[in-house]
């Protein structure tokens, strides 16, 4: 006995495209959204997104522990203002992680040109994935900041809360995401493997953090103690802890002060300036 | 379809020359619309004119147009219009190829839903089934080159760009290539250009034939006068093919036995329906049993054996 066919498939042939087409700010925003999820693992496979989550994990430990050490013994132990450098280290890992995982598959897969085939440009393909980890190294140190300023809210420790040190936290963030996303980008857009990428970063941040304690050390043993907070503006989380100081008014978090803060600020921004403009000549000689 | 611009692409005494080499000397050619072939040898600066024609390079001197824009100026606009399917692998292996088309969709300016539909409708038409939901490291030559196909189309562009599209496929993906192919100029109502080196191959898809040989214009012609210089039948037949010769030079035909091939040449100017109504005449008095009836054309290699123009 056969029944009746209940769907049949049709063949409607190829179809025109007649919706909108958007522009390239458009296709640069999407650029940027599908990067700066791929850095936290998101639309990836289950083994990249186990590194991501376990660093927003311990970023959040102190913050648990703060919170908890203020609802409990009713004391302030972490201060807003020096929380990024604390967590350097794993500022640093996540950095280390994330940029080549940005750029060198584009590279080494030669996805690039056809990136480049379409209306985007050289620029808004760097200006999407700097933008994207801009934000993603905000959003690490930010939201754990938020939340323990909202548990110091919910707390409400007699004296107020540190409100003007939190909002200066945000802006260190915010200084502290730039520098290091233009530093990540150029040093990983430099291989086309990933692994490569990834040991260049984390040796630079290695590099950086031991010369700078050396130099500081060597420096103020010696009694030059005016030279020797310039030293510590080789690590970038120490320059930019420095640029939040002067920026802001906060206590730095090493050392007894960093050298006036228009300096601070000029170093950064030639070090961005730098890092920016190395990306941008290695990406106009990629597309050709 | 779409209503075609008068040329899909033109080149103006284009010249291209690197440090080392000149890619493209002096170079003045157009296409109309439907499938144009570029042929020519490996570093015949086939690639170097869809860079160009892309507004992705600059030319040293000259000028290219596509769809009437020019590419020196209006890049943008032109890499809005069109596809482009690069020669090289240029597939990332841990994505899947429904997540990499969708993706450059969007990077095409298409919005997230539509890119959706777009990138299945796509998939579908180059012929990748349930596997494109695996990852792209694991797929063989001939699926890599249908989703690389699928990425230049899944915008709608107006034309595509095919670089070396048939390159590393065995002979059954050639085939299915150049199918598809056919059916973008055809059915899609989307005019491609498509290169190679192997020139056979073109003939079977192109409406159009731009030959190029170190940077040079060699031959642009439309593939009819490419092949109907030299027409001819093959003939094979089980047993008596000497009777069928001389039959068939009795009445008048060009004919020559080539082992167990008879070839009957089609005359240029004369009515072909002639020849092969006297080959069919001739077999049936015969009682001959066919094996083979087939038209022979002439091929593009013979382009190279003519002396340059």
């Amino acid at each position: 006995m056969t029944t009746e066919p209940t769907a049949v498939i049709h063949d409607i042939g190829y179809r025109h495209y007649d919706g909108p087409r958007l522009g390239r700010g458009n296709a640069t925003m999407a650029l940027a959204v599908q990067s700066l999820r791929g850095t936290f693992g998101l639309g990836r496979a289950i083994r990249a997104k186990i590194m991501p989550l376990l660093l927003i994990a311990i970023m959040f430990m102190p913050v648990v522990v703060s919170i908890g050490v203020m609802a409990v013994a009713k004391e302030r132990i972490l201060p807003y203002p020096q929380y990024m450098v604390f967590m350097q280290a794993v500022i640093a890992v996540f950095l280390a992680a994330q940029s080549p995982y940005l750029v060198a598959p584009d590279l080494r897969f030669r996805v690039l040109p056809l990136y480049l085939s379409r209306p985007l440009t050289v620029t808004d393909y760097v200006v999407a994935k700097l933008s994207a980890l801009t934000v993603a190294l905000f959003l690490l140190t930010a939201v754990p900041l938020t939340v323990m300023f909202i548990g110091e809210l919910l707390v409400d420790l007699p004296g107020g809360a540190r409100t003007g040190d939190y909002l200066a936290s945000i802006g260190g963030s915010v200084v502290s995401a730039v520098l290091l996303a233009s530093i990540g980008v150029v040093l990983a857009s430099l291989t086309p493997r990933r692994g490569l990428g990834v040991a260049s970063v984390i040796a630079f941040y290695m590099f950086t953090a031991a010369v700078s304690g050396m130099f500081n050390g060597i420096l103020s043993s010696t009694g030059h103690d005016s030279l020797a907070p310039w030293a510590l503006l080789l690590n970038p989380f120490f320059l930019t802890d420095a640029v939040q100081s002067g920026l802001f008014g906060t206590d730095p978090s090493v050392g007894d002060g960093y050298p006036a803060g228009l300096w601070t600020c000029l170093i950064l921004l030639a070090e961005v300036a730098v890092a920016v403009s190395g990306i941008l000549l290695r990406y106009r000689k990629a597309a050709a | 379809m779409k209503a075609s611009p008068t040329t899909c692409f033109a080149t103006e005494r284009l010249t291209k020359r690197f440090p080392r080499v000149t890619a493209l000397n002096d170079l003045t050619v157009s296409a109309g619309p439907g499938v144009t072939g570029l042929v020519g040898a490996n570093g015949a600066g086939k690639s170097t004119l869809i860079k160009i024609l892309l507004g992705l390079q600059p030319p040293t001197s000259g000028s290219a147009s596509v769809l009437g824009m020019d590419s020196g100026t209006h890049g943008m606009e032109i890499r809005r219009a069109v596809g482009y399917m690069p020669e090289h692998d240029c597939l990332p292996p841990d994505i899947s190829a429904t997540e990499f088309v969708v993706h450059m969709a969007q990077m095409s300016g298409l919005p997230r839903i539509a890119a959706r539909e777009r990138a299945a409708d796509t998939l579908r038409h180059v012929g990748l089934d349930e596997e494109r939901y695996r990852p792209m490291g694991g797929y063989s030559t001939g699926m890599k080159q249908r989703v690389k196909l699928a990425q230049a189309l899944v915008h709608d562009p107006r034309l595509v760009f095919l670089d070396e599209p048939t390159n590393g496929l065995d002979p059954q993906g050639r085939d299915d290539m150049l199918a598809l192919i056919r059916r973008i100029g055809t059915e899609f109502g989307i005019s491609v250009v498509v290169t190679s080196h192997l020139l056979g191959e073109l003939e079977r898809v192109c409406d159009h034939v731009i030959v190029i040989d170190g940077g040079r214009l060699l031959r642009s012609s439309a593939i009819r006068e490419f092949t109907q210089v030299s027409q001819t039948i093959a003939v094979e037949v089980e047993e008596g093919l000497e009777p069928l010769a001389a039959r068939l030079a009795g009445a008048g035909e060009t004919v020559a036995v080539q082992g167990r091939t008879l070839t009957v040449q089609v005359a240029a100017d004369a009515d072909p329906g002639r020849t092969y109504d006297a080959v069919r005449d001739a077999v049936c008095d015969l009682s001959l049993n066919l094996i083979r009836l087939e038209q022979r054309r002439g091929r593009i290699e013979d382009v190279f054996k003519e002396p340059a123009a």
